[in-house]
């Protein structure tokens, strides 16, 4: 499947996110002549141990994450970052683990989007919201390069146009900016040849730095 | 949910109870090679154990993965009146790094076992799956290519139908009558309810073999 790359947006320091500053980067994308193509979902949700006592020392993850994508409706993923871990299963995995008992969904977070056309790229404006809220939580932006699927292949490709992106958006004077930080997919064993194994992973990581950057405006 | 039927088969009348079944089903086998991992949950996780299967697909070039869940049976009057097995089964296919997902999140090898033979897979008021297979242990960790027979001598049987709530007196009604045809040969029951070797198997795969199978339905 395509390359993608996935850049999230950090509100500079004493600021939140809001839905002005999603307008405005959704102007961006307009500005370049993207055309609104349709939507895009996923949902992560936070798993967490069901233990017998809650005191005992565990030698497992306190917790990990599950995702779904609208665009993969049959398949689940799993990722345990502290283990460099994503595995790919049928959706009815989700009514395995049910069975299982092991482990409690807890927290689950939206990925919710537009989908915007502009030539070769395809570019997905997502807001993160929580489970039944509305409230915005942070700003992602996801880019996709149509014609490679190579990670290393599309490395120059995707930094011009990350360039290109950061100066359009500059242009607006938010308050804050789009970060680029890309998996090592190699350490989840993951082939150079993209796959949504790959957006898994980077949905992931792009969570972590949302609850990291606002853990530190905290 | 699935219905689910057990028999053993001494393995000297495997070849006739193969050539009944492709008679019967019409359908080329299915050569089976698989390694099934079944993990339970560690002391701590989950208010009571849980287990969990995985089976490795040997049988394809890039080998598969699995994770099955099997749940408790159907019981009631109606559950005792029939002849199958119905319970719950949930199947869901993942990549192969699955086993390594279960062992981080705490589960623990119970057993393993390779089961080696063939199936037949067919369509009949539902989708009926026949195996024949021989269970093999594993003399070192996952050490497949080293298995050993459990039993030697003997391969189990299993006639498998995936059935829901609606549907299942009429998948096990099928699965009943279907196991009529192979009466002569094994007797098949309700898993864990065991009952040998029928004493006419060995008349019955004599005959098959000269005749070549060719009754039909």
């Amino acid at each position: 499947m395509p390359i993608r790359c996935i850049l999230h947006w950090q509100p500079n320091q004493g600021t939140m996110v809001n839905s002005q500053i999603l307008n405005e980067i959704s102007q961006c994308v307009e500005s370049l002549n993207g055309v609104k193509e349709g939507r895009c979902k996923a949902s992560l949700t936070f798993y967490r141990p069901n233990l017998r006592d809650p005191s005992t020392a565990i030698d497992f993850p306190r917790d990990f994450l599950g995702i779904s994508m609208l665009e993969q409706p049959n398949k689940y993923y799993f990722i345990i970052r502290g283990h460099k871990l994503v595995v790919e299963a049928d959706y009815s995995i989700l009514t395995i683990m049910e069975k299982l008992q092991s482990y409690k969904s807890k927290v689950a977070l939206h990925f919710e989007g537009a989908l915007y056309k502009l030539g070769d790229f395809q570019v997905r404006v997502i807001k993160v919201v929580p489970n039944q809220a509305e409230s915005l939580r942070g700003i992602m932006i996801e880019i996709e390069y149509l014609p490679i699927s190579s990670v290393e292949k599309s490395k120059p490709i995707m930094e011009d146009f990350i360039d290109l992106w950061k100066e359009v958006v500059s242009k607006k004077s938010l308050a804050g900016q789009f970060i680029h930080t890309e998996p090592n997919y190699a350490e989840y064993g993951l082939s150079d040849n993209y796959t949504s194994q790959h957006t898994a992973v980077q949905y992931a990581a792009a969570l972590a730095q949302l609850i990291q950057s606002s853990q530190l405006r905290n | 949910m699935e219905c689910v039927v057990q028999g053993i088969i001494e393995t000297q009348h495997v070849e006739a109870l193969e050539i009944l079944l492709q008679g019967l089903c019409g359908v080329q086998r299915e050569r089976l090679r698989i390694h099934e991992i079944c993990l339970k949950s560690g002391p701590h996780l989950g208010s009571v154990t849980s287990e969990v299967r995985l089976l490795c697909d040997l049988e394809q070039a890039e080998p598969s993965w699995t994770v099955r869940h099997v749940g408790g049976a159907m019981r009631g009057a109606g559950a005792e009146q029939i002849s199958v097995l119905v319970r719950s089964m949930v199947e869901s296919k993942t990549s192969k790094n699955v086993l390594r997902l279960f062992y981080t999140l705490g589960y623990k090898l119970d057993h393993e076992l390779l089961r080696v033979g063939f199936s037949f897979n067919f369509y009949r008021v539902a989708q009926i799956t026949v195996t024949v297979s021989s269970i093999n242990k594993m003399l070192k960790l996952h050490a497949t290519d080293e298995a050993v027979p459990v039993t030697p001598g003997i391969q189990m049987v299993e006639v498998t139908a995936p059935a829901a709530a609606e549907t299942y007196t009429e998948v096990a009604a099928a699965v009943s009558s279907f196991c009529e045809y192979l009466a002569p040969l094994l007797h098949l029951s309700k898993p864990g309810i065991s009952t040998g070797v029928v004493p006419t198997a060995a008349a019955a795969a004599a005959s098959l073999m000269s005749d070549g199978g060719g009754t039909t339905l």
